[in-house]
C-alpha cells in the first residue's frame, strides 16, 4: 500500500494522507486523463506488471486499482 | 537560482515523472519574473506529444535558456501550416520542431503496403517527400525560425515476412526512400536539420519505442520513459542555437586518457593499447582526436611532474593524442582549479566555455562548485564506459561548421608560436611590427555568410554590441542595400587566422550607424580594432558619409571593447541603461597604427 500511495502522491500530487479506496477522477482535478495513463506506466513500472486495456479503461477508483494491482499478484499490506 | 550553465549536471537523471513536477515547480516560480529572453520553440506533431514541452522546457532552463512554447492542436499541424495568418506564425518561433509519425504519413498504406505495385509504393514514396517539402517550405517562408525535421521510422516488421527483402521496392525501401529524399533535400540549407529519428528508435529498441496500450488509449507514439531522451538529442541542437556551444576540453590524464598512475607506473606500466584493459582508453583517445579534427579545442590539466608526461605523449607507442594537439597544457602541482583559469586565459577563452574531464569525483565536485561556468559531467566509474558517456556529450555542437572551425588546431598551434616569439621581442611595438600584420576586408558573400554569423553568436570579448545574428540575419544585411557586412581576415608572418572579425553598417542618410563590430579572441591585442577603424573611416568618406556613430552595450565579458570609442575620437551623444551612443565626424584625422597592411576586396 505504502509504495502504491507514493505512485499516486507523485502523479497526481495529492497528499498521501487524504488517499483512500474511493478517491476518483472526481474528487482530484489532477487526475485528468493524462495523468491517468501516466499512472498506469507509473505502476507498471514501479510493480513490474502490466495491465490490459480493458483493466485500464475500467478501473474507476483507487480500489479499482488495487484490486487490479491484486490479480497481477502484487501483495498490498494495508498500513 | 544558479542554473547557469551547469547543464546535464542538475536534472540528467530524472525520470519522466519528475521532469514533469520540476516543470510545474518552475512554473510556479517563474509566474511574472521571467526577465530573460526567452527561446521560442513551437512544435508540430501528427500525433499526442504531451510531455515534450514540459520536459525540454526544464532541459533547456538548466542549460540556463528560458523558453516560450507554442504547440499545435492535437494532430492539426498540416492545417496550421498552411493557415498563412494562424497563430503558428504569430509566435514567430526561433526553432520549428516537425514531428510527424510514419504512420499519419502514409496512413492506410502504411497497413497495406503491398496492395500497391512495386512502382505505386515508390510514387507514394515520392509523393509523400514532396508533401512534407512543400509544408517545411511554408515554415521557412513565413520565418518560422529553424526547422527541425523528424525523418521517419523505419518499420520492422513487414506483411511480406521475410521475403520484404526480395521485393524490387519493398515497404522498408519506401520509408528509407523518404528518409534519403529528405536527408538529400536539406543537406546544404542551413535553416533546415533532419533529426534522425529512425536512428533515435533504432537506438533506443523499435521494439520497445511505442507503448501500445497508451498508442490505443491516448495515441502517445513514444512511451513516456524516451521523452527525456528524445528531449536531450533536442538539445544538441538548441544549445548552439542558443550559443552556448562550448570550444575547449579539459582533460586529466592519469585514469582518464591512461590507466594507472604515470609517476608510479611509468611509461611502460600504463594502460594504453590493444589490451582489454587498455583499449578503453585508446579509443576514448582516439575520440577525442575527432573533436580535435572538427576544431574541439584540447587542454591538460594534471596533477603529475610534466617531465613524464612529455616523455609519454612523445614516446608512448599508443599515445594518440601528442603535445601539439594540446593549446594549453597545466602539468604541475598547483590545485585544479587555478590551472584551469590560467588554461582559460593562455587560450584567451571564458571559463564557461570548457567542459572538463577528470576521474576523481573529489576533483570533478572541487571544480564545479569553485567554478561553476566550467560544465564538468560526470565520468562512469568503468572506463569501458568513458567513450559512451564522452559521445553523449553534446557541447561542443555548432549549427555550421566553416573552414575556419576545421582549421583552428593548426591555428592555436600557431598562437603558441606566436607567445613564445613576443617573449623574446623587446617592446610589444616591436613584436607587432615584427608580425607583418595584414588585415584585408571584404564584403560579405555566400562563402562568408556563415563564418560571420557564427563570429556573431561566439565572439565575446572585442565585441561592441554583442549582437547574435543567424544565417539569414547576416544573409538579409548582405542582400540590404541599407546595409553594410565587412569580414575581416588577419594574416601574420606565422600564418593565416582566416575570417576572424566582422562589421555590420547601417547607412541612415550621411550616417553609417556601427550596428556590428567586431573581432575574434584570437587576434585582440594587436591594435587590429584601430586598423579596422581606419579602413572604416576611409571607406566612409569615400561613400560621401559624413559621421559614424558606434555603439557600445556592456556585457559580462565585453571588457576589452569598453573604452575602443572613447579612446579613438569619438564623443558621447547619449547613454541608457549602460548602452552608450558614440559619434565621429570622419574628417577629422585618425591615425591608424603603420605597422599594420590593409587590404580592401570590395
Amino acid at each position: 500500500m505504502e509504495r502504491l500511495k507514493d505512485v499516486l502522491s507523485k502523479v497526481l500530487g495529492v497528499d498521501r494522507s487524504k488517499i483512500t479506496d474511493d478517491m476518483s477522477p472526481n474528487h482530484v482535478d489532477s487526475w485528468d486523463s493524462f495523468n491517468g495513463l501516466l499512472l498506469v506506466s507509473e505502476l507498471e513500472s514501479t510493480f513490474k506488471v502490466k495491465f490490459t486495456m480493458d483493466e485500464v479503461s475500467s478501473a474507476r477508483c483507487v480500489g479499482d486499482i488495487k484490486n487490479y494491482l491484486r490479480k497481477h499478484g502484487v501483495v498490498l499490506k494495508e498500513a | 537560482m544558479s542554473s547557469n550553465s551547469h547543464g546535464s549536471a542538475m536534472h540528467g537523471t530524472l525520470s519522466f515523472v519528475e521532469y514533469l513536477a520540476e516543470h510545474k515547480k518552475l512554473q510556479s516560480e517563474r509566474s511574472g519574473s521571467q526577465k530573460k529572453k526567452a527561446l521560442k520553440i513551437a512544435l508540430l506533431s501528427s500525433f499526442t506529444t504531451t510531455g515534450i514541452k514540459e520536459v525540454l522546457s526544464v532541459k533547456c532552463f538548466d542549460a540556463g535558456v528560458a523558453t516560450d512554447f507554442y504547440e499545435a492542436s492535437y494532430n492539426q499541424f498540416a492545417q496550421e501550416i498552411l493557415n498563412a495568418d494562424g497563430a503558428l506564425y504569430q509566435f514567430k518561433a526561433d526553432v520549428t520542431i516537425l514531428f510527424i509519425d510514419i504512420m499519419n504519413l502514409l496512413g492506410d498504406d502504411f497497413f497495406f503496403p503491398y496492395r500497391l505495385s512495386d512502382d505505386d509504393r515508390k510514387k507514394v514514396a515520392d509523393v509523400k517527400c514532396e508533401e512534407v517539402f512543400g509544408w517545411v517550405k511554408m515554415l521557412i517562408a513565413k520565418g518560422t525560425g529553424k526547422v527541425l525535421l523528424h525523418n521517419f521510422r523505419v518499420p520492422y516488421y513487414s506483411p511480406m515476412g521475410i521475403l520484404e527483402n526480395k521485393q524490387k521496392f519493398g515497404f522498408f525501401e519506401m520509408v528509407k526512400r523518404i528518409n534519403e529524399r529528405l536527408a538529400d533535400e536539406f543537406k546544404n540549407n542551413s535553416q533546415i536539420f533532419v533529426f534522425n529519428y529512425d536512428g533515435f528508435c533504432s537506438k533506443h529498441g523499435k521494439a520497445s519505442i511505442m507503448d501500445n496500450k497508451m498508442y490505443y488509449l491516448g495515441d502517445f507514439k513514444l512511451r513516456f520513459d524516451f521523452i527525456p531522451f528524445l528531449c536531450k538529442e533536442y538539445m544538441a541542437y538548441i544549445k548552439p542555437l542558443a550559443s552556448l556551444t562550448r570550444k575547449c576540453l579539459v582533460l586529466d590524464l592519469d585514469n582518464t586518457l591512461w590507466g594507472g598512475v604515470i609517476g608510479e607506473d611509468g611509461m611502460e606500466g600504463i594502460k594504453l593499447g590493444p589490451t582489454p584493459e587498455g583499449r578503453p582508453f585508446l579509443e576514448f583517445q582516439k575520440y577525442i582526436l575527432n573533436l580535435f579534427e572538427r576544431g574541439v579545442i584540447l587542454a591538460i590539466n594534471s596533477s603529475n611532474n610534466p617531465e613524464d608526461v612529455e616523455k609519454a605523449l612523445r614516446e608512448h607507442p599508443n599515445m594518440i593524442l601528442k603535445k601539439e594537439h594540446f593549446a594549453a597544457m597545466e602539468i604541475n602541482w598547483n590545485d585544479k582549479i587555478s590551472n584551469m583559469r590560467s588554461i582559460a586565459g593562455k587560450i584567451n577563452i571564458g571559463l564557461d566555455s570548457l567542459v572538463f574531464l577528470d576521474d576523481l569525483r573529489s576533483n570533478r565536485e572541487l571544480v564545479r562548485l569553485a567554478l561553476p561556468e566550467v560544465l564538468v559531467p560526470e565520468l562512469p566509474e568503468d572506463p569501458a564506459e568513458y567513450l559512451t558517456a564522452l559521445m553523449e556529450l553534446d557541447d561542443f555542437n555548432v549549427l555550421q561548421l566553416t573552414a575556419e572551425d576545421k582549421n583552428r588546431n593548426r591555428l592555436y598551434a600557431l598562437d603558441q608560436q606566436r607567445h613564445e616569439h613576443r617573449a623574446n621581442s623587446v617592446s610589444i611595438t616591436d613584436y607587432l611590427k615584427d608580425l607583418k600584420i595584414v588585415v584585408t576586408l571584404a564584403q560579405a558573400d555566400l562563402m562568408t555568410v556563415p563564418r560571420i554569423s557564427q563570429l556573431t553568436q561566439k565572439t565575446n570579448q572585442f565585441n561592441m554590441t554583442t549582437r547574435r545574428y543567424q544565417e539569414e540575419d547576416i544573409k538579409s544585411f548582405s542582400e540590404d542595400e541599407h546595409f553594410r557586412v565587412f569580414s575581416v581576415k588577419v594574416e601574420d608572418r606565422f600564418g593565416d587566422s582566416g575570417i576572424t572579425g566582422a562589421l555590420v553598417i547601417e547607412r541612415q542618410k550621411d550616417v553609417w550607424r556601427i550596428d556590428t563590430f567586431l573581432l575574434s579572441c584570437r587576434v585582440i591585442g594587436k591594435k587590429i580594432e584601430q586598423a579596422v577603424l581606419g579602413f572604416l573611416i576611409g571607406r566612409a568618406r569615400k561613400e560621401h558619409v559624413r559621421c559614424l556613430r558606434g555603439e557600445f552595450r556592456p556585457t559580462e565579458k565585453n571588457m576589452p571593447a569598453t573604452s575602443f570609442y572613447k579612446n579613438s575620437g569619438f564623443s558621447l551623444k547619449n547613454e541608457l541603461n549602460g548602452e552608450e551612443t558614440w559619434e565621429r565626424d570622419v574628417s577629422i584625422k585618425y591615425d591608424s597604427p603603420d605597422f599594420i597592411e590593409v587590404l580592401w576586396r570590395g
